[in-house]
């Protein structure tokens, strides 16, 4: 294995190839989601393809979102800053490049796999066990780059965004690994209720213990930096790490309120969601205070931008996301749009934001160069806010006509002409997002490849 | 057959936690906090990029035009849909 010579200057292949993969992968996933959005309103589109129906579509384009765009993103960021802030080189930048080349060939096992309708049908947890074979191992090699740079460091304290990122990174190959049930390759799951209960603990931490973490690790290290100010209180970041390591670890069964698990486990599962405050309030004071009077550098770095958007959509769905872990409300909420409006903040309006803003924040910096057009990248933002917010309108909208009918007893036939606009407005702005997620690639390209600004200093 | 799997799930969880936790307390991880809040500065901040060329501005206008004719299509097939879809 090479490491890199002491003296040359980082060459940042690593976080350019994830760079790349989360660029690319963006509008293939997002594309994805606009094909399954226009198929709700149209469901006779694509009958008879059978590669394209719903049922493939779907999972294809939740996988990508998570593992093809947000992750390689916040990857990205991380395999730039880690050595930064430890003050060394990356362990291997050949490792990290044979990484993102697994990475997407992965991705590709993953796409190829669940549009043939090879899939073991566990949401999230969805590719057979030949590609959950190939997740665990590129995460495997991920862990060992990091922690091996982490034990060559020249700096002894951890930052903040240290923990974060190796925390990310440990518990998501061990909960992917039992979440996947990847002892039973054949089916990949348990029997019955205890199947849905692990599945759950993987389904949540998987956004918990995978994007809340390397985002927080993004943003921790890009808000100071942009502001040029040091960070408003470790003590209080460390307090806010701990404790979402302890609380989220538990919480999965809030998607199971409604199914007959123990009762001990769901009453667990409600008050660590309602505890989660505690981690996000600490994060989110930390954040803004660091920021307070600063809001013009911010402004003045796009990728500082995303990033602190990112962390005021982290208010709202963690907020959102206790209160829907309430049994009362959840009555209402539970197995409608209302979720999948709760998710896009997440993954798109939290993670998704910090993800560009990490991507946008190094680029000038890895390749020594201005951002190709920090217009486009303003431009995809605006977009981004515009989809994200409007997903979230139209969706909860949705939700609660769905939500009541259904407690009402109300048939289905009557409610899906009722939410049939919300739909079509729905996949206008699914088309918003693809638009801005084609912009953002050829901003990547070009900033990375044929680049004609002048050479930073 | 319900608690092996969750309960060696959390154990795991907390266990990996515990035993890293103790590592932080015995190298002294939480000593320095004020030193820690300035890790991220290191090294100083990067100079303000210059300035980029008019061709750039061009190219990136007629991108955006573009973008937005293909946009305003599709939202007037939208509004064509929501106003004469039932
Ligand atoms: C305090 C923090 C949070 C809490 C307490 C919380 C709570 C919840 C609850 C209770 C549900 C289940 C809703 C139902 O099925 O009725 C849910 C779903 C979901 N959450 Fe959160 N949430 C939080 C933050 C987040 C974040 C930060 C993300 C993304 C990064 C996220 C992504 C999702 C997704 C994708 C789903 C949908 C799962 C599905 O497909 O059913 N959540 N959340």
């Amino acid at each position: 294995m090479t490491t890199n010579a002491t003296s040359a200057p980082p060459t940042y292949m690593t976080a350019k190839g994830f760079t790349l993969t989360a660029g690319f992968w963006m509008t293939v996933a997002t594309f994805m989601g606009l094909l399954g959005a226009t198929e709700l309103i149209a469901p006779d589109l694509t009958e008879n393809i059978g590669w394209v129906v719903f049922g493939r579509v779907r999972p294809i384009h939740v996988n990508l979102v998570l593992f093809g765009f947000v992750t390689p993103g916040l990857l990205a960021a991380a395999f730039y800053y880690l050595p930064r802030i430890l003050r060394t080189e990356l362990f291997s930048e050949m490792l990290g490049v044979v990484t993102v080349v697994l990475w997407n060939l992965v991705l590709i096992g993953v796409v190829v796999t669940l549009a043939a309708g090879y899939t073991q049908g566990r949401e999230y947890a969805e590719m057979i066990w030949p590609v959950d074979m190939g997740v665990v191992l590129i995460f495997s090699l991920v862990l060992i780059n990091f922690l091996m740079t982490v034990v060559r460091r020249k700096e002894p304290m951890l930052y903040v965004s240290v923990w974060y990122a190796c925390a990310g990174i440990v518990l998501t190959a061990t909960t992917f690994s039992l979440g996947n049930v990847i002892w039973r390759p054949d089916t990949g799951a348990l029997v019955g209720i205890p199947d849905a209960i692990l599945l759950w603990f993987y389904g949540h931490n998987v956004f918990g213990l995978l994007l809340t973490p390397l985002a927080a690790g993004v943003a921790y290290y890009v808000i100071p930096r942009a502001c040029k100010t040091p960070l408003y209180s470790h003590t209080l970041s460390l307090l806010g790490f701990w404790s979402l390591i302890v609380v989220y670890t538990h919480i999965g069964t809030h998607h199971l309120l409604q199914v007959p698990v123990p009762t001990w486990l769901k009453v667990i599962s409600i008050v660590d969601s309602v505890a989660m405050v505690i981690p996000v309030m600490a994060f989110l004071i930390n954040i803004w205070y660091t920021a307070k009077g600063r809001l013009g550098e911010i402004h003045n770095d796009i990728g500082a931008k995303f990033v602190f958007t990112g962390t005021i959509m982290y208010f709202f769905v963690s907020i959102q996301g206790s209160i829907m872990a309430l049994p009362q409300v959840q009555r209402i909420t539970h197995f409608n749009n209302w979720v999948v409006a709760h998710a896009h903040v997440g993954v798109l309006g939290f993670a998704g934001m910090i993800s560009l803003g990490g991507l946008y924040y190094i680029l000038p910096r890895i390749t020594n160069k201005p951002l190709f057009s920090r217009f486009l990248a303003d431009f995809q933002y605006w977009m981004i806010l515009i989809g994200v917010v409007g997903f979230t309108v139209v969706l909860t909208i949705a939700g609660l006509i769905q939500g009541n009918a259904w407690y009402n007893g109300e048939t289905i036939y009557r409610v899906l002409p009722e939410i049939h606009m919300y739909y079509i407005t729905r996949a206008s702005i699914g088309l918003l997002v693809f638009s801005s997620a084609v912009l953002g690639l050829y901003n990547i390209i070009r900033t990375l490849y044929f680049n004609p600004g002048e050479k930073l200093s | 057959m319900y608690y092996p799997y969750f309960l060696t799930y959390m154990a795991l969880g907390l266990g990996i936690t515990l035993i890293v936790f103790s590592w932080a307390l015995r190298k002294g991880q939480f000593n320095d906090q004020q030193r820690a809040r300035y890790l991220p500065l290191h090294p100083a901040p990067d100079p303000p990029p210059p300035k980029p060329s008019r061709f750039i501005r061009l190219e990136v206008l007629v991108l955006f035009v573009m973008a937005g004719l293909g946009l305003a299509a599709s939202a007037a097939v939208i509004l064509f849909a929501l106003v004469h879809g039932n």
